[in-house]
Parts: structure tokens; sequence; C-alpha cells
């Protein structure tokens, strides 16, 4: 794995750079069915295909934020912080 | 050519060389044709493509294995060894063979290390077209790196007659141009994601001298050429039978004439290029025959001639013209399919990515292997089709006839491709058997995938310099003089005890340091110790949500123990937070956890969107525990802050000047005495550690290292995050049922926390004291009534009980008070008894007092 990352805060960098975060999922409501909650402590859905990531910059600048990758040929289509994906809607 | 003599050692022997010579091309000049032996068979080889491609002439050099003797130039004081001397030979039966006995591994003298490179495009390959595309790329202002595997820029034509007189302008436009970056002794072996691209540049200068190249390229240029492999034919091994490249450098680059009389293989144009080459060095060439005609070559221990199915020519030099394969290594790894073209006799490239092209004769330009069919099988069955594993023609038939006639089966079965080479000897001879056994068509048959690293690196160089990071605590010199005997926590380096006397006798010094503590006063340098501040309008959100604990309640000047847990309830992390103000906590964590528990805390705050600053104070604060029924005595000397308990209770925290500096002083009991954890600036560290032992001398004071502070926590079964607990530990299983505050209306693994509480737990940690006086070693298995419950955790020799104590996991039916179980550990079973209290002061008076 040598694909470029492009950190929001500090451009395209190697990905050695960069710590997984793990795929974005919605975490429950404490209120939810327990299924709900089993499901999102130890499943993942491990898509053959583009996914939302998260990817944190241990190299650089210390940010937490969301990339958009394909896990079949590791291409980064997107890459944004958290606050702005808001902005964006 | 220079004649200044090189003298190296050979098998015992010296040999001489010349300037200019690599250890190959010395080794022959000096009479020497068998190079090594054959890994299986014990079949004497010498000298086939003297290009870095074949496993023929791997020696030993100076304790390495498995050099190339012809890419390594000769330098004095070599000592250079033959290969698989030991195999048995006489038998060639596979039940009699016997693994060759390596001379033994050594620590050689050597200097790995690595670089991280950027540019524009990166050529690969110094020949003709990669000259002029480094040049075209340059002359478009691009950065270009030129990679050169050889000693010199020129590709092929160095081993021509004319030698690179046709290009000497080219090649000096390129050396002199400002934006090309030439790397010579440089073998690219692999092509990644991104365009990163690996290689080692050798520097022959020094023994194992080697540099990794980490290049990350705009565009890629491969411009890697062709190189030359074997027919096949019965004894195509034989010492003496070598490929046009290795004669061709022998005359060219080493004026070496490699023999009398001739006979050369291959198509007519090539063998006829080479036989005026070989006339004109005064070499006699006794025929050129098509490799339809060829039968077999003879000799003993050396090739004495070629038989041919009309003539027997003697003959002490057999050359092939062999079929030239374009070296697109590197395109296939990085996924390009490979397509059999029929025109040039050869596998092409194509589909390769945008920012990666491919020129001159590794494209195919110019490659015409006219005669690529293999010989009859009859000729092939007794050939070497692989030479690294003495894998026969008669071998891959076989293989096929058993029915595993696909390309990677044949790989895999006979191990033919596996080896040194990598397939460069073997790949296209398989291929052609399995094509002509099958009835298939080469493009049917197709190629084996191609995985990095080829050519292969040594291990040295990926690891690279070895550095290993090293933390030092701001007091660590100190530490050092007080005789400090250090252990390695990560990156850290802790005091785990301190030899005084200079006794070494760890068992006396961590008493008296435990014996200070318990009855007088010691002190510790917990600077390792994660310290993150946590600041901002959502700061107590953040921790309501991470910690067990609720922190939005908790009032300024307090502090609290809590511990982090994952969605499923287990233990991540412990640790005390303090609320320093309304917005601002300070947060200490385990010593090998704090980048973890930032990232982790970062993480909720990115997601959550919160207002939360959070930074790592680790390394800009120094911090020591003063702890000991006499230690508040000591600590008033240094400060007017007032320490009574009644001002100053356990769990508070207050700022005030100790010792003349600025400090933060929290009340808590690691270790079970009455104490203060003190946080200073870094830069007063020292400071403060020394007026802390000036303060205690009159006590008796004595500073404490990590293992007499693991005998004092244990008594009062205070856990050690990833000591005593695993990746499966959760609060109530460890017996602090009370850190989970199921009342809150959410935090992390608050579900999960629920739901194992209504459940009957797995197993529980418990306490448990020895009958005997040997201390068992931590992790030994527990046993009750001969059957395993579980481990023990910690095990330690207790002053206080005067017996040796422990924790460990069992199985709830035995976690009860005055169960005997059985620690064992080689064999030797240790007799001992679950208690359940805490072993020392189980009130906590002493803490609080």
């Amino acid at each position: 794995m040598s694909f470029l990352l492009k950190c929001p805060n500090c451009g395209e960098r190697s990905v050695y750079e960069f710590r997984f975060g793990g795929e974005v999922r919605q975490r429950p409501a404490p209120e939810a069915e327990y299924e709900a909650w089993i499901t999102y402590a130890l499943y993942k859905r491990n898509v053959a295909g583009v996914q939302w990531e998260w990817w944190y910059h241990r190299g650089g600048c210390g940010e937490w934020f969301k990339a958009s990758r394909n896990t079949m040929t590791n291409e980064v289509h997107q890459t944004l912080l958290p606050q702005d994906e808001e902005q964006l809607g | 050519m220079d004649h200044t003599e090189i003298l190296f050692r050979w098998n015992g022997l010296t040999v001489a060389g010349k300037s200019g010579d690599t250890v190959a091309s010395a080794l022959y000049r000096s009479g020497v044709r068998t190079f090594t032996h054959s890994y299986q068979h014990g079949r004497p080889r010498g000298l086939l493509c003297l290009a870095g491609s074949c496993p023929n002439c791997m020696v030993n050099v100076d304790g390495v294995p498995n050099v190339r003797s012809c890419t390594m130039p000769a330098r004095s004081g070599l000592t250079v060894l033959s290969q698989n001397q030991n195999v048995y030979r006489g038998l060639d039966s596979p039940a009699v063979k016997r693994f060759p006995a390596a001379p033994a591994l050594s620590e050689s003298q050597h200097h790995y290390e690595h670089a991280y490179l950027q540019f524009d495009a990166v050529v690969v390959g110094g020949g003709q077209h990669g000259l002029e595309a480094a040049l075209a790329s340059a002359s478009r202002g691009m950065q270009v790196a030129l990679l050169e595997k050889e000693p010199a820029l020129g590709g092929y034509v160095r081993s021509t007659r004319s030698g690179t007189v046709s290009i000497q302008a080219l090649m000096e436009e390129v050396l002199a141009h400002p934006l090309v970056t030439t790397f010579v002794n440089c073998s690219c072996f692999g092509l990644y994601e991104g365009n990163l691209l690996g290689a080692v540049q050798v520097d022959f200068g020094q023994p194992n001298a080697e540099r990794l190249l980490h290049l990350r390229a705009g565009s890629v240029i491969v411009a890697t050429g062709v190189y030359e492999t074997q027919f096949l034919f019965a004894n195509n091994d034989l010492p003496g039978v070598m490929l046009s490249t290795a004669v061709l450098r022998l005359l060219h680059q080493h004026a070496i004439v490699p023999g009398k009389r001739a006979v050369l293989i291959g198509d007519a144009e090539r063998c006829g290029e080479l036989q005026a080459d070989l006339e004109s060095a005064g070499l006699e060439v006794v025929a050129s025959v098509p490799i339809s005609s060829v039968v077999s070559a003879r000799g003993e221990g050396h090739v004495s001639g070629l038989v041919t199915i009309t003539v027997i020519y003697k003959a002490d030099l057999v050359v092939m013209c062999g079929p030239l394969v374009p070296d697109v290594d590197l395109l296939a790894q990085a996924g390009s399919r490979l397509r059999w073209n029929e025109g040039s006799g050869a596998f092409l490239a194509e589909g390769l990515p945008s920012t990666v092209s491919l020129v001159g004769a590794a494209r195919g330009d110019g490659v015409i292997n006219q005669e690529y069919l293999p010989p009859n099988s009859a000729q092939s069955k007794d050939a070497i089709a692989c030479l690294c594993m003495d894998v026969s023609g008669h071998d891959v038939v076989q293989t096929i006839e058993a029915g595993m006639g696909h390309i990677e089966l044949i790989k895999r079965y006979t191990k033919l491709g596996k080896s040194a080479c990598q397939g460069r000897m073997c790949q296209m001879a398989a291929v052609c058997l399995s094509s002509h056994a099958s009835r298939q068509t080469i493009a049917q048959v197709g190629t084996t995938v191609a995985r990095p690293p080829a050519p292969p690196v040594t291990l040295g160089a990926l690891a690279g310099m070895r550095h290993h990071p090293v933390r030092r605590t701001p007091m660590h010199e100190q530490h050092d003089r007080l005789g400090a005997v250090w252990m390695d926590m990560g990156e850290w380096k802790r005091p785990r005890y301190y030899d005084a006397d200079g006794t070494g006798n760890q068992g006396r010094c961590v008493e008296q340091e435990y014996r200070a503590v318990r009855e007088r006063a010691g002190v510790i340098d917990v600077s390792t110790l994660g310290k993150i501040e946590v600041k901002g309008r959502d700061a107590g959100r953040l921790l309501d949500k991470v910690f067990t604990h609720k922190f939005s309640t908790l009032p300024i000047g307090r502090v609290r123990y809590s511990v982090l847990c994952d969605e499923l309830g287990t233990i991540l992390d412990d640790g005390t937070i303090s609320r320093m103000d309304e917005q601002h906590y300070f947060l200490t964590t385990t010593t090998g956890n704090v980048d973890f528990v930032h990232q982790w805390l970062e993480w909720w705050v990115a997601a959550a969107g919160w207002k939360v600053t959070i930074v790592n104070l680790t390394a800009g604060l120094a911090s020591m525990n003063l702890a000991g029924p006499l230690a508040r005595g000591v600590l008033e000397k240094l400060t007017d802050c007032d320490l009574s308990s009644a001002a100053f209770p356990y769990m508070d925290w207050r700022r005030a000047s100790v010792a003349a500096v600025p400090a933060t002083m929290m009340r808590i009991g690691f270790v079970g005495e009455t104490g203060w954890e003190i946080v200073v600036a870094a830069e007063y560290g020292i400071h403060l550690w020394n007026q802390v032992l000036q303060a205690g001398s009159s006590v008796n004071l004595l500073p404490f290292g990590v293992e007499s502070q693991r005998v004092l926590r244990l008594e009062k079964k205070h856990i050690i995050v990833g000591v005593d607990t695993d990746g499966l530990s959760n609060p109530y299983e460890a017996g602090m049922a009370w850190v989970a505050k199921l009342d809150k209306a959410d935090f992390i693994g608050k579900v999960a926390l629920a739901r194992i509480r209504q459940n009957p737990l797995e197993r529980m940690l418990v306490g448990f004291e020895l009958e005997g006086s040997v201390v068992p070693p931590d992790g030994s298995p527990v046993l009750f009534e001969g059957s395993p419950v579980g481990w023990a955790t910690s095990v330690r020799f207790s002053w206080e009980r005067e017996k040796v104590i422990g924790m460990a996991w069992v199985t709830p039916a035995e976690a009860k008070q005055g169960t005997r179980v059985v620690l064992r550990s080689e064999a030797v079973d240790y007799a001992a008894n679950i208690v359940e209290e805490v072993f020392y002061d189980p009130t906590g008076q002493r803490l609080r007092a």
C-alpha cells in the first residue's frame, strides 16, 4: 500500500503518514435496539468499492478527516474535514 | 586499462584482478571455470549471463551469501567462497539429497540506509532510450531521476566492440544536465501504487553498503531493455556454455578472450555478428548452428564439444545467442498484462497506467526472436530448464502429463522460477515446454504472476539503519548518577531500581526502596505517564462520553480515577482526570497509551463536531510521585501550601510554588501511601527532583524504581492496564464494577457494560497468596484440581505479607476466599490460596492520612 492521500490541511502525502480509522459509521442512539449496537460494535460493511473512511494525519497536522476511497484500487476520490461535510449538507 | 593489481581470497587461494574487474571476471581471468554447484544435484556451474540475471555465479563474499560475483566489483581484501560445496554428489536420487550446509551467518559490517526522494519523472534504465527519455523530460523543465543498475550509463552498447562511442555525446549531455540526477549501481525492484518506485543503490566501496530509495515519481519511464535467456538441450548447464551477453562482456568490458574454439547457437544474423567479434579477438568459430539441430553439449566438468543431429563439434566454448526477453518485470508487478506477440516472439506489456510509459527494446522495439520454438522434446528432456532448482525439461513434461499443465501449477510443483533468478532463465523455457506438451499456443499458456521485489533485495536494505528511538525523562541523568538499572517501557527508559551501592543485588535494593515508601518516604519519576490537556466549551461533555465516570459535575479542584472503554466494554486505558477550571481538565494516561488516548479523544471530538482543544503535554512536563508516611513533612519544607488532609484532602489538586517553581500537586496514591504527584515544567524537573531528595535526606527518603512500585501497587491490588488486563478485560471482571456509572445517560461502552452486568461473568481478576516463598514468573497458568482455570498476571514477594502474592484471572467458581489453586511453571507446581481482600490497608486509611 503506497498510495497518496490528500490531507485537507497539508495536501497530498504518502499514506504512511496516516493512521486508518475505519469506516465512517453512525453510532446508534443510547436507546437503540441491542441488535443495532451489536452490529455497530462487531460488524464492518467491508465494502468492495468506494466507501467513506476516517483517516488521521499522525505524521502531520494531527487532524481526523474523512476520505472516500475505492477499496479495490486505493483510488481516493475526495477528502474533507467533518465540519466541511456539514456545510456541504 | 589500468593494471593496478587487486588481490583477494577465493576458497583460501589468492586471486589477482585488474582495476575494472568484477569478482567474476577476475576469477575467470585467473582460470576459474566452476563458480558454484547447483543447489539440488551439485552440478558444476560456470558463468552464464554475466549480467546479473542467472544464479550461476553466486558466491559468498565476506560472509554474505548469494552475492552475484558478476555485479560485485573486485576489491583487495575480499574473502570469497564458493557455495553449495556440501551437496551430496554422485547419486541423482532425491532420497539422498541433502540441503547444503551454508556458512554460518554472521553479523557482518554493514551500512544500510533509506532515502525518500521525489521527482517529476523517473527513468529506469540508462541505455540509449533511457538517456533520450531523461533528456526529453529534463528539457521540459522536469526534475528527472535516471536509474542504472550497472556501474555506468550506456546499456548494452558498453559490451560491444565500439563501446559507448555512438552515444557519448548523449551521455555527456545527460550527466551535465542540472535537472537530471543519475543513480548508478541502482536496481529498481518494484513499482507500487502512487508511482512509488523501490530501488537499491549499492556502494561497492565498502562492505554491505546499500541505500534503499523510495522514489515518488510524477511519471515513470521504463527503459529496461531486454535480457537474454538460455536454450534447452542436454547438458546446457555445463561450464563453458554461455549466453552471448557473457561472452561480449568478457571480451569488451574485461578484455578476456573466453576460449579458443567456439560453437555458436542461434539465428544466423546474431551468430554472424558475434562470429565477427570473436574472430577479431583471435577466437576460432567452428560453426554456427540453429537450436533446432542441437542435441547436447558434452564434457566432464567443462564443455568439450557440442553434438548436433549431424555433427560432433570439438569446442571449449558454446555460445547461445538466446531468445531476448523484454524486461517488463516492473510493469508486470504493477498490474500490466503481458500479451504474447507473435511477430517479436516475446511477451509485451500492455494496459499501462497513464503515468507510466515504456520505451525502447523493453517495449519490444527491434526484438525479433526468430527461433523461439523449443527444440523437440527429445532434445529438451535432459536439459536443465531451471538452473536455480535443477528442474529438467523432463520434470516439466512429467508435471504437465500428471495434469498440472497450468503454468502456475508447473511453477508451484517443480519450484521452477521460484528462486534466485526469479524466472529470468526458465520462465520462457517452461512456457515453451508447456505449449509444446499441452498443444496450446504460447499465448494460451501465458506467464506466471509477477510480484515485487525483482531483483531480490537484501533484508538489511529493507530494514534500514534500525533506529530505535529512545525517550528519556528530564531527570534521566540524575537517575544515572543514583545508580539506576534501566528498563525499557516502549520508547522510554525508566529506572527498574537503583543499585546505589553497586552490588547489583536487585532483591535487596528493591526491598530498601519498598521499605522507604512504606515506613518513611520515597520518590519516583513518573514523567513517562501520558499527560493531556483538554480545554474548551465541550470538554466536560467529551469526558462524560469517553470515560465511564461523569466529569461535567466534578468540582474544580478535584481529581478522579477512571477508565476508558471501547463499545464492547473492554478497558482501553486508565488514569486520573483533574478539573482545573470550568472548561479545563488535565488527564494522565498509562505510559504506552498516550498517543492512542489522544487520538481516541480527537476522533470523538471530530465525529461529534464539538469545540474542544486537546494537547498532549507529556514531553513538556516533568512529574514525580512523593509518597510515604513522612512524605508530608518532606514536602512541607518545599512549599507554603497547606498540606493537611483538611486543607488538601485525598483526590484533590492544588497549584502552588514548590521549591520556588510553579507546580501542580495532585494527592493520589498508586502505591497506597499518603502522597503527591508533583507536575512541573520539564525544565524544572532536575531542580525539583534534587530539592525533594535533599529535603528528604533527614528522613532517609529514597528514590524508588518501577520494580518496587509494582510490589507496592500489587499489595493495593491496583491494576496496570495491559499487564493485569488484556484485550478482552472489562471492569466487572477486573473487580472494578464501581467505575461503570450506568446511571449516566450515555458513554462509550455503556450498552455493552449494562449487558455484561446482567450476565454471569466468564472470569474474574483475583488476588492470591502462595504457600511457598519461590516466585513463579508472571503469566504462569493457574490450575484447580488439575484443570486450567486461568493465569497469573503479576506475581511478587510482598514484604507486608511476608509471602508471595499476586493477581490472576480465574473462572468465577474459584474466585472465592481460600480456594486452593496451583500455579504451574516449568513443570513445577506452586500452591496458592485465593485472597479476596486487598493485601495492604484495605480501608485506604493510609492514603487519606
